[in-house]
């Protein structure tokens, strides 16, 4: 009877187990996805040799470190299993240190808080509150979030913060106080299918992670390929994959041997995918398979080796790294040398986007001239304007607009031999998203700057 | 519904999936069977032998073989350590214990794989087997070596192990001591040797099943974790006894869970597949037992 009881305990605990790590699961994906969604990727593994360059250039004053006052500014980022988004305030913080020594803001040093998040709304929520009325930071820089855009909008809106971030949440690129550096899953997204949609598909397949979301991401691919009139069959997959096989064969099977596969997954659950097609001999099985911005990294390219060679293309949502030699590259690699050494990353579009959004918070923070409150640094930040960051395709605008999408031209690349390499240059997604086209009816001109 | 060629290729991946998970499933009746112990951990030490494999062969330059047997010996020596040190504590403690017992090392190890493997950076791994270049066409449908052997794999380690505990001595202890612990060591049987022969295997088996689990699904810690509940499904419908019933149910749960996929309607929900026919298979037996007490009882 004893015995009886046991077993019955044991299935219980089991069961009991089995629901709990489903839940695990489910709230890794969830992690997984936003990664996924609007994941930026590396696309280097390590940091490539930054040739003679100085980091002196970062600040007013080379050699002469800044002992006034600091400026305190702050960054929220997603820090947990499977999903970490650290390197970006991690970079913006060496470029600060970069500019703190080497003058800094007219002799004061920029102090960067950074708070950690697990995708805890209640502890996102804290963390804004522990940034502002604690640490007293002035400004907003770096954010890097799944759903912090989503949690904090209405807080920051109240307390005239306009951040500068990169987005992931709808609420980064759909609201007055938060302009991003980078696209975010749905515009890169928007940038695979028009790709492909170029090369004359017959239908396009878009596939991404089941969460929540999905139908605001998949809103865009879905009007850029009506305007083409391309059918698309819009997929979700429950997120980590463990059905790979299948989900290869069923993106093959609905695309059709003159159709494109367009994946949005985080790195490693877009890279099952595509070996599991490659190790079914289904590569060659449609016409091109793209993938947004989280595709773009050479850990994906080196896995997957010379058998993707000019049959996978992936949207860039920054300037490729590898084989660019203008002084804002430069300068960011030589920062990266000497003053990343918590960016595990190393050179990709992580650590890219820290910098951009560093050195557009140093421009602003140079153009006030009295104290740095809150109301002088975050007028600076929306006064930023057609600024060459030397990292994207177009210049930067903040601006007093409704939304703000000021990234949204790309660049795609390809995999060839172990390397992600650039397959088209800078191109502006299309206006058939119509958020893409409310931004730029809102921004003119600015929206438009190359 | 879609037209039958459709499901073709997902009967192959189904078989392969459903092989594999088998494996991981005998290997977990057989340790419970001999130490009453639900190892919860299966996932956990497959993931980290797989993940210090891939860091072998692509960091350190070892050979391919040498990463593989360094995977299998990962897994086997870490549950061999765990049964021996915290085995014969825990060996009077009622089965529950033991099994929250191993989802502690289960913590304790993800933990460590998601620090020295972390995927910041958009990092990406993949652990991929020769055998995956080669392969045969059954129709329209590529069939891998890979996916061969996760069958295979599955289907003699069933007959196997079935064997093994019939007919060899070690097995027939194994089988007496999943009846009464206590009575088999008046008996003379080496009681710790037994356990520790389980521990062993049990591990042996996690270390094949995360290598081969690594090429056919991921190369993820997350993911090969918690894989284990697939598994688990499986020797729950068996009672945690049976060595056949845990391989038919453990085919069935591969092989529905693709089967699914295109299928519209249902794509989105065939992860539910192992959750669905546990909680099937646990109904229906406790029905017919509720029968036969009934019966006992008239």
């Amino acid at each position: 009877m004893r015995r009886h009881i046991s077993m019955r305990r044991m299935i219980l605990l089991a069961a009991a187990l089995a629901l709990g790590a489903a839940g695990c699961s489910s709230s890794s994906s969830s992690s997984s996805t936003t990664g996924t969604a609007s994941t930026p990727a590396s696309s280097s593994t390590g940091v490539a040799s930054a040739g003679t360059v100085s980091t002196s250039s970062c600040g007013t004053k080379p050699g002469v470190a800044a002992t006034g006052t600091p400026i305190p500014l702050g960054a929220i980022a997603t820090n947990q299993p499977g999903t970490s988004f650290t390197d970006i305030p991690n970079m913006a913080k060496a470029y600060f240190d970069c500019v703190n020594a080497n003058g800094g803001i007219n002799g004061h040093p920029i102090k960067l808080y950074i708070a950690t998040e697990q995708t805890n709304p209640a502890q996102i929520a804290a963390d804004a509150r522990q940034l502002v009325q604690t640490d007293k930071v002035v400004g907003i820089v770096g954010n890097t979030s799944i759903i912090e855009c989503s949690i904090d909008s209405g807080y920051w809106q109240k307390l005239g913060f306009y951040i500068i971030d990169s987005g992931i949440a709808p609420e980064c690129y759909s609201t007055p106080n938060s302009a991003a550096v980078n696209m975010g899953p749905r515009y890169s997204s928007d940038g695979a299918v028009q790709y492909a949609l170029a090369q004359h598909v017959s239908k396009v397949v878009f596939d991404q992670a089941n969460v929540p979301g999905t139908g605001y991401i998949a809103a865009g691919p879905a009007a850029l390929a009506k305007a083409a009139n391309t059918p698309i069959v819009q997929l979700t997959e429950n997120v980590p994959i463990t059905d790979a096989n299948s989900v290869a064969i069923k993106e093959v099977n609905d695309a059709g041997p003159n159709g494109a596969v367009i994946l949005n997954f985080t790195p490693p659950q877009a890279l099952v995918i595509l070996q599991a097609a490659q190790k079914l001999g289904l590569e060659g099985r449609v016409k091109l398979w793209g993938c947004s911005t989280p595709c773009n990294t050479d850990f994906l390219a080196q896995s997957l080796g010379s058998k993707w060679n000019s049959k996978l293309f992936v949207n860039a949502e920054l300037t490729p790294p590898d084989g660019t030699n203008t002084p804002s590259m430069n300068l960011y690699k030589a920062i990266l040398k000497q003053y990343g050494t918590s960016v595990q990353g190393g050179i990709g579009s992580f650590s890219q986007m820290g910098f951009t959004e560093a050195e557009i918070a140093v421009h602003a923070l140079q153009s006030i001239t009295g104290p740095y409150t809150v109301q002088s640094v975050n007028a600076a930040f929306k006064a930023v304007k057609d600024f060459n960051t030397g990292m994207l395709c177009q210049l930067w605008t903040y601006g007093d607009y409704p939304l703000h999408i000021p990234n949204n031209a790309d660049y795609t690349v390809t995999a060839n031999n172990g390397k992600m390499t650039t397959a088209q240059g800078c191109t502006p997604i299309s206006a058939a998203d119509p958020q893409i086209a409310q931004y730029r009816s809102a921004a003119g001109t600015a929206a438009n700057a190359p | 519904m879609p037209p039958w060629a459709e499901f073709e290729p997902f009967i192959v991946s189904g078989l392969a999936l459903g092989g594999v998970y088998a494996l991981s499933g005998v290997g977990l009746v057989v340790l419970y069977r001999a130490t009453g112990v639900l190892y919860l951990a299966f996932g956990a030490v497959g993931a980290l032998g797989a993940l210090i494999a891939w860091s072998l062969i692509t960091k350190a330059g070892t050979p391919g073989w040498a990463g593989w047997l360094v995977c299998v010996a990962v897994a086997a020596a870490v549950t061999l350590g765990y049964g021996l040190l915290f085995g014969p504590a825990l060996a009077k403690r009622d089965p529950l214990v033991k099994a929250v017992a191993t989802i502690g090392l289960t913590l304790v190890l993800y933990g460590a794989m998601d620090l020295l493997w972390t995927t910041s950076g958009g990092q990406a791994r993949s652990l991929t087997l020769p055998t995956d270049n080669g392969g045969f066409t059954v129709g329209t449908v590529q069939v891998t070596w890979t996916q061969v052997i996760a069958l295979g794999a599955g289907v003699v380690l069933t007959v196997a192990t079935a064997a093994f505990l019939r007919y060899s001595k070690l097995g027939t202890a194994m089988r007496a001591m999943a009846n009464d612990r206590e009575i088999t060591a008046t008996l003379g049987v080496p009681v710790r040797r037994v356990e520790a022969a389980a521990w062993l295997g049990c591990g042996v088996l996690a270390g094949v099943a995360g290598l081969l689990l690594a090429d056919l699904v991921a190369l993820d810690a997350t993911t090969l974790t918690f894989l284990v509940i697939s598994s688990l499904a499986a020797v729950l419908v068996a009672r945690l006894r049976s060595i056949p019933l845990t391989f038919a149910a453990a085919i069935v749960v591969g092989l529905l869970h693709d089967l699914l996929t295109p299928i519209v309607a249902l794509t989105n929900y065939r992860d539910m597949t192992p959750f669905v026919i546990a909680a099937i298979g646990l109904l229906v037996m406790s029905r017919h037992r509720v029968i036969a007490i009934s019966r006992e009882e008239a």
